[in-house]
């Protein structure tokens, strides 16, 4: 298959000599330390320690296992203008988390992106996506011997950095959903339970088909001809409310479920989530394939991903 | 960089297209400014080639402006006309005196009285109960609502005011079509629509109701629309009913089904609360009766005709005002549409010039030279202008500037003609009347959805030419038990203790206060 011109190999990124090969070292920390170091000294990185504490902050944070046995360390510095790429590897495999003992680490990707290139990081992510899928990869990297055979084993797996973003890329999946044939006693259990604002209803295909928010529940419950009145005598205990709940088991989804919310197809560009949040006033945009249901990209982590990651 | 266009024509075009593209807004704009001020010169240049003299021709063109205003920027209309009445004043043709005499404050007041006593009432949760009962009917099928919406919409602007009546109307019908997943656009039509007939019924109905009573010569009471326009608004509002009725068959019927559904499920149409509504009813009553009875409190007073049905409405919300003391700011500032009603103020102004210059006197010539005198002529052509200038125009442009014609005229029926034309013609198009506006707003805002132009021109005209046809016919039946011009002035002077005498040059009337200056 032909190649872009403009398509850039995640080989690209880095050299041989990036990479810490079959290190001995089994404190993450350390390995983190040495190959900032390493960068600084064969690319120019700005201040290590800088550096070192922005990615011990991250992981300390969140520790970015991404697959079995491969972790991904990032940081964004101000230092750099492109993105800068370190490797190491452990034949050993390193305790990376406390809360992942049973996955050792055998293969890091340390990634430094420029400060002001959101979603750099993801990008590189995503066209890892596949190694780091495969159960073997890490293991694999491991048993090479030498920088020059990790190096070339990214760059003959043409490993290419997507142009953009995808939707896709930045999405989360569906924690919880409602099916179509819900009443609205399940809806209110599920809001309550995991305290969420905004719940997908999908269909026998998992096709996505409405959604119910708490604002719509709210305005069935207490709907304009109500909020009229300047007394509020006749609704102090909430009557509507419990004319609502007397009938919230024979009530099905349809009546509060709306229309109105934000979508964006997988493959859409991810500044589209954005675009359609915006759009649309909602929180959340919902991923989907054709009209499935596959994830997604809340507001806040929509912020998180494409401007802190 | 400059670019070779005798070289390169179709790079010269291609640089237009994107000229153009980039600011269409600015061309837009532009273009519309050039079309109301080309419009307003034609338009004078017309009146000075009929020979209009100045100051004819100056009223002439800026009332034309602000009708193109009203077409062309809506939004900016107020600001418009704050600028005609500046031109008018600038060119001598509008003193200060003139335009506090003109603005019509009797009007202004009225409507300000009962946007008050709307407010109140709305919270007290009259409202709030007239829909709950609605909702609360248990058997109640797709046609019964429809028959519903329409009454209740075109009652409640007999007895408030059209724009009042389709808000409250317009979420009833939200609710249930919310609830049943119905589309609501059909409904919203069908109740803007009998809202629309629904005003012409009384003189509380529509802006152009008091606009025309107070502005009769001699002025019209409350009883006299009840007997002869609320006849002829039952009339169309049936025969408007049947005909909508037949034309969204297809929804009513989806609409009976999701009812029927939904009441074997025994789920209702939305929560229902116990409403104190004994009080707001007994203002709403009150204020009706105390309007309705202007007319005898007037006789028994001695008062000038109408005095009391504008200050009714002043005097029920000073009195509400002084009851709800701690909301009273909120009723002046949030309820009263100033807005709308400082437009009407600038716009009645403008209209006055037209009259003070004497420009509707010589339109009523040419009118009576085309027209004659006969009212078989004259009423369908009244009402015929009266509903297209209305579905294009704010009709209380057009009532504004009609108005003193058919005074001139000095025929009664016509002045029904003019309120059947202008009420109903308001049906004709989206933008008739300010209900459709109103209610179309507040379907974009729920539903981010519009109404197409045709799709509500294919209704509004079957519906509009319907209704006007039966407003001609109710109005030819019922002309001959009509009073005439002299026969409502010698009921007024019959019952005031001053002495009325007809102005020869303008047919109107004039008191004489003096007692000693008899004839």
């Amino acid at each position: 298959m032909p190649r872009k011109n403009n398509e850039l190999q995640f080989s690209s990124l880095f050299r041989p000599s990036h990479v810490i090969c079959q290190t001995e070292q089994t404190d993450r920390d350390t390995i983190l330390m040495d190959l900032l170091r390493l960068l600084g000294y064969e690319h120019g990185i700005g201040n290590v320690e800088q550096a070192y504490r922005a990615v011990l902050e991250r992981e300390n944070d969140m520790p970015t296992v991404v697959g079995p046995g491969i972790a991904m360390p990032h940081a964004r510095l101000e230092a750099i203008e492109s993105i800068v790429v370190g490797v190491a590897t452990s034949k050993k495999g390193v305790i990376y988390s406390r809360s992942c003992p049973d996955n050792p680490i055998k293969l890091i990707i340390l990634t430094l992106v420029p400060k002001a290139a959101p979603g750099a990081y993801l990008q590189a992510i995503s066209s890892l996506a596949k190694i780091c899928q495969d159960p073997s990869t890490a293991e694999m990297v491991a048993n090479l011997s030498t920088s020059g055979e990790v190096w070339s084993f990214f760059n003959k797996g043409r490993i290419i950095l997507p142009d953009h973003l995808r939707a896709s890329d930045i999405m989360e999946p569906v924690k919880v959903k409602l099916q179509e044939q819900d009443t609205l006693q399940r809806a209110i259990d599920l809001f309550v339970h995991y305290g969420l604002n905004e719940l997908p209803v999908v269909d026998k295909d998992d096709e996505l088909i409405g959604v119910v928010t708490t604002y719509e529940l709210l305005r069935v419950c207490l709907p304009d001809y109500i909020l009229w009145m300047e007394d509020l005598a006749p609704v102090l205990n909430f009557q509507p409310f419990a004319a609502i709940l007397r009938k919230e088991s024979k009530t099905w989804l349809a009546e509060i479920m709306t229309s109105e919310y934000a979508t964006v197809q997988e493959d859409s560009p991810a500044v589209q989530v954005a675009k359609e949040i915006t759009r649309q006033r909602a929180d959340q945009a919902y991923v989907i394939r054709g009209r499935k249901l596959i994830g997604v990209v809340s507001l806040v982590t929509f912020l998180s991903k494409i401007l802190r990651e | 960089m400059d670019t070779d266009f005798s070289q390169d024509p179709i790079g010269w075009v291609e640089s237009l297209k994107r000229a153009i593209e980039a600011n269409k807004a600015i061309i837009k704009t532009s273009a519309r400014v050039l079309i109301m001020l080309g419009v307003s010169a034609v338009v004078g240049l017309l009146a000075h080639s009929f020979g209009l003299n100045r100051q004819q021709v100056t009223s002439c063109s800026v009332f034309i402006m602000i009708i193109m205003s009203t077409l062309l920027f809506w939004q900016h209309r107020l600001a418009i006309a704050f600028v005609g009445i500046g031109a008018l004043m600038g060119t001598n043709v509008l003193t200060l005196p003139m335009f506090v005499r003109e603005c019509k404050l009797d009007v202004i007041l009225f409507l300000i009285g009962m946007m008050v006593t709307v407010g109140v009432l709305k919270e007290l949760g009259l409202f709030t109960w007239i829909i709950q009962s609605v909702i609360a009917i248990r058997r109640i099928t797709g046609p019964m609502f429809v028959v519903i919406i329409v009454f209740l919409g075109a009652f409640m602007a007999c007895a408030v005011d059209e724009v009042t009546s389709i808000v409250f109307i317009a979420t009833l019908i939200f609710q249930v079509c919310d609830t049943l997943k119905v589309r609501p656009v059909p409904f919203i039509i069908i109740a803007v629509l009998g809202t629309n007939i629904g005003s012409s019924g009384t003189m509380l109905g529509n802006p152009v109701g008091i606009l025309i009573g107070q502005n009769a010569s001699p002025p019209l009471s409350f009883i006299d629309f009840l007997t002869w326009s609320f006849p002829i608004m039952l009339v169309t509002l049936s025969v408007s009913l049947i005909i909508l009725m037949w034309y969204f068959r297809v929804e009513i019927r989806l609409l009976s089904e999701r009812l029927a559904a939904r009441r074997e499920l025994g789920l209702g149409l939305g929560p229902l609360v116990q409403v104190p509504y004994k009080r707001g009813l007994a203002i709403l009553v009150g204020t009706i009766s105390f309007i309705a009875l202007h007319h005898r409190i007037e006789q028994y007073l001695g008062l000038a005709p109408n005095t009391i049905l504008i200050v009714a409405p002043l005097v029920i919300a000073g009195l509400l005002m002084l009851w709800r003391h701690q909301r009273s700011r909120h009723y002046i500032e949030a309820d009263v549409e100033w807005w709308t009603l400082l437009f009407f103020m600038m716009l009645f102004a403008v209209a006055g010039t037209l009259q003070e210059t004497r420009v509707t006197e010589e339109i009523a010539g040419y009118f009576q030279q085309a027209f004659g005198d006969r009212l078989s002529v004259l009423t369908p052509v009244i009402i015929g202008i009266s509903a297209v200038g209305s579905a294009f125009v704010d009709n209380i442009v057009f009532v504004a500037a009609f108005m003193p014609i058919v005074n001139k005229l000095q025929q009664t029926p016509l002045l029904w003609a003019l309120l059947q034309g202008t009420c109903l013609g308001g049906n004709i198009t989206m933008i008739g009347s300010t209900a459709n506006i109103v209610a179309l707003g507040m379907l974009e805002k729920r539903y981010r959805t519009h109404v197409h132009f045709a799709e509500w021109l294919k209704v509004g005209a079957i519906v509009g030419v319907a209704s006007c046809l039966l407003a001609w016919a109710g109005i030819a039946a019922l002309s001959p038990f009509m009073p005439t011009v002299v026969q409502r002035q010698r009921k007024i002077a019959a019952h005031q203790e001053v002495r009325l005498t007809v102005s020869p040059a303008h047919g109107d009337l004039t008191k004489i206060t003096d007692p000693n200056n008899s004839r």
